[in-house]
């Protein structure tokens, strides 16, 4: 999984070179072999692969969005790699509200918070029924923004997204 | 810009002495384990820093990372990869030993939870012949690390005691003025027990309440 995007990731920074990886331990966590010292982790490796391109602006471009960025890049790998069926609703409610008047989760561009909170996100929303799309609306209308957003979604297949609310009355 | 911190929260360590070694102006206030400072989140999460931008971070290790960046010292791919590591290893191993030290009682079970996160720390250390993680200077690594193990190495050097490249690095960050300044601020001298109504409102962690209810996987 974490391997898939990271080749994703290297195929919309554009970068040329293909890197070689393998993964260590039960959980899979993606090594870097070669860099010396191999680099060891999804968040450690993506901001590794950011800084040899030409995107920097995708760890944010000030102090502030920097940490913004920083902290969802945690948020991904605390509460969307482990988590239970409970965790899962409190993650969408929370992102619910942060998101009601945010375009992207830093800044006002794409960052690589965008990205790899999408790409965690997927398994979950992918089994989200319609219902609960339209409870965590912020959550979908950014998850759909974020699959089109040209070159990011790569490996994973499109989520189907309503514009228009079906469930207007419950007894219709 | 303004820090909130709540006293006997192991977290808020890290943050406050990241504060005092960069020298970054931020007023800090405490404020009480529940307070729900950060609003978009529905359970408390502290520390949290509002930042001059009027977002909040609601991460300790972003914070502390905030605080250098401030100071000019940006972390590079060594300091990340301690970073990731503190939260995806040694964070949850130490609240699971803190649960089963501080709740249960169970202090000896508690310290072989860490055992093999030390084993790591302590190999690298060794290996990379350096003062600190990531060079001769104190960076956001080495706080974090030491905010993380000061509850458990603090309190009883036994818990380190196979581990003495770990030992000698602790002993060189708790050194420092700032962490034991930070140290007394969240712990007031009481060590562990000073974290117990924290402890206690935080989740089981999954882990031990395995251990708890065997066999694990029926």
């Amino acid at each position: 999984m974490a391997l898939r995007e990271l080749a994703s990731l290297e195929k919309y920074l554009g970068l040329k070179k293909p890197n070689k990886y393998s993964t260590q331990g039960d959980k899979k966590i993606p090594v870097l072999q070669n860099n010396s010292p191999p680099l060891v982790g999804l968040v450690t490796i993506a901001c590794h692969l950011v800084k040899e391109s030409n995107h920097q602006e995708l760890l944010g471009d000030t102090a502030d969005s920097r940490a913004v960025v920083q902290q969802w890049l945690e948020y991904r790998l605390t509460r969307l790699d482990i988590y239970t069926k409970e965790d899962i609703k409190t993650v969408l409610k929370d992102l619910n509200l942060y998101l009601q008047d945010k375009v992207f989760l830093a800044g006002n561009h794409v960052t690589l918070a965008d990205i790899l909170i999408y790409y965690g996100l997927h398994p979950i929303i992918v089994d989200l029924a319609v219902q609960e799309k339209e409870e965590y609306v912020n959550v979908t209308r950014w998850f759909d923004h974020i699959q089109h957003h040209p070159g990011i979604r790569h490996h994973l297949p499109p989520v189907v997204v309503l514009r228009n609310r079906i469930y207007t009355s419950r007894h219709r | 810009m303004k820090l909130f911190v709540s006293e006997g929260n192991p977290h808020c360590l890290k943050v406050l002495a990241a504060l005092e070694v960069t020298g970054v102006q931020c007023g800090v206030q405490t404020v009480s384990h529940e307070e729900k400072v950060v609003p978009f989140l529905s359970r408390p999460a502290l520390p949290a820093l509002l930042l001059p931008s009027g977002q909040y971070l609601f991460s300790s290790n972003a914070i502390c990372r905030y605080f250098f960046e401030a100071n000019g010292q940006e972390c590079n791919n060594l300091c990340n990869q301690w970073l990731e590591w503190e939260t995806t290893v040694l964070q949850p191993a130490l609240l699971q030993t803190l649960h089963m030290a501080v709740l249960q009682g169970k202090g000896s079970e508690a310290s072989k939870v860490l055992q093999s996160p030390l084993n790591v720390l302590d190999q690298s250390l060794s290996k990379g012949n350096m003062s600190y993680l990531t060079g001769e200077a104190v960076s956001v690594a080495d706080v974090v690390l030491w905010g993380t193990l000061h509850p458990v190495l603090s309190d009883s050097p036994s818990a380190s005691s196979e581990h003495e490249s770990v030992r000698t690095w602790f002993d060189r960050v708790a050194a420092l003025h700032s962490c034991q300044s930070a140290a007394q601020k969240v712990l007031q001298g009481k060590g562990l027990q000073a974290m117990k109504s924290y402890v206690q409102k935080q989740p089981a962690p999954p882990s031990s309440q395995c251990r708890d209810a065997q066999p694990c996987n029926s």
